[in-house]
């Protein structure tokens, strides 16, 4: 547990709204981030990810106080530098509680493991078929969380690898380039070629094929 | 005054009575569930009458589900203060309602007075709720949540019918 600070670089989108009315957990979001895994509301959190809140309250007369977050079972969301991390499958009350311990709200919290995982650009738009890229073009790429038909929510580290085709080149036509968020991945087309991405968090892959034209 | 026909005596043990039964049926607070249950899960609240009334309250809460509760004897209810016998099975902390609630009959408006009771692990514990009104007992049973459907696999036998194990 430990205090919250508001941020004025983030807005969100509401993740659920308090069970006494009194205020709500928010996603950290961009707010021209249209894929942001953080944004769904309402969703549940996927196993092995962090969810990343900003509590608001809706008080009269008053803006927010000193916050702390505690999870009712800690098993299913551990609460760890302010961020919601998903343990395993289940619910779990997240109390918004003053400095003095005194419960302003309370939100059930849900945690589903994941199934599938598929690949959005950044505005959103969903990955379906293969990619074609000029040299020196490049496209950010968000892997979308899913419990069957549920969108999850959450952070995860998930790892990407590139398998040239053609050529079968170790560098390959395509760089896999990190930037700054555990999920998303810019790539960037090097060379002409043709190369498969896998995404993959746990057991749970995705690929998509990128052809490079001069 | 004393009615015709019954003795002084019987008079005075009947107030006695209606007193006595005025200090059990109308000197305790009355609580009310603030917060519904999410999804699946159970935080229900329920009144324990006897025959002067409501005696104690029961409190059956899902592990990991969180319920606020009110207290109110003519208006919120005054130096509200709630302890758990047992804060491993279900622990209860005061809490901060901004919503203002009717006292009596003047006009007047308080906080409202509530506690957020939690269920922490499977088994029964007593809370206690104690105000300068009178003080209420509710007995919290905290049940396990329902298993995962992934854990209820489906096995198959060649020429059988599917079997749940």
């Amino acid at each position: 547990m430990r205090p919250l600070l508001p941020s004025i670089l983030l807005t969100g989108c509401a993740m659920g709204g308090g069970a006494m009315h009194q205020a709500t957990l928010v996603g950290q979001c961009a707010a021209a981030d249209a894929a942001c895994s953080r944004r769904h509301p309402q969703a549940p959190i996927a196993i092995g990810t962090h969810f990343y809140p900003e509590v608001g309250t809706e008080l009269a007369g008053t803006t927010t106080p000193s916050l702390v977050l505690e999870s009712a079972a800690p098993d299913v969301v551990a609460v760890e530098d302010g961020a919601l991390v998903a343990r395993k499958a289940g619910a779990s009350a997240v109390l918004i509680s003053t400095d003095d311990r005194s419960i302003v709200d309370f939100v059930h919290v849900w945690v589903a493991p994941v199934t599938k995982i598929t690949l959005a650009r950044r505005d959103g738009e969903r990955i379906q078929g293969a990619i074609a890229l000029a040299v020196g073009e490049d496209v950010t790429l968000v892997p979308a969380l899913w419990n069957g038909a549920q969108r999850l929510s959450g952070d995860g580290e998930a790892r990407w690898t590139a398998t040239a085709t053609e050529p079968a080149t170790a560098a390959g036509p395509v760089s896999i380039l990190r930037d700054g968020s555990a999920d998303r991945r810019r790539l960037r087309a090097r060379t002409p070629g043709t190369t498969t991405i896998t995404v993959a968090l746990g057991d749970i892959t995705a690929t998509v094929d990128v052809e490079v034209v001069p | 005054m004393i009615g015709r026909g019954i003795p002084g005596s019987h008079a005075a043990t009947i107030a006695i009575a209606v007193a006595a039964l005025m200090a059990i049926t109308a000197c305790h607070p009355m609580l009310a569930a603030e917060s519904p249950a999410p999804p699946g899960r159970s935080a229900r609240l329920d009144a324990v009458s006897g025959f002067w009334g409501v005696t104690s309250y029961r409190l059956e809460l899902s592990q990991g589900v969180a319920l606020a509760v009110s207290c109110t004897y003519g208006g919120p209810c005054e130096k509200l203060v709630a302890t758990s016998d047992d804060p491993a099975i279900a622990f209860v902390r005061a809490a901060s309602f901004q919503a203002l609630r009717p006292v009596g009959y003047a006009g007047n408006q308080q906080p409202a007075a509530a506690v957020v009771i939690v269920g922490k692990a499977p088994g029964t514990t007593m809370i206690r709720l104690r105000s300068k009104d009178g003080g209420r007992d509710v007995v919290v049973t905290v049940i396990p949540p329902p298993a995962p459907l992934a854990t209820a696999a489906v096995a198959r036998e060649p020429g059988s019918c599917p079997r749940r194990s």
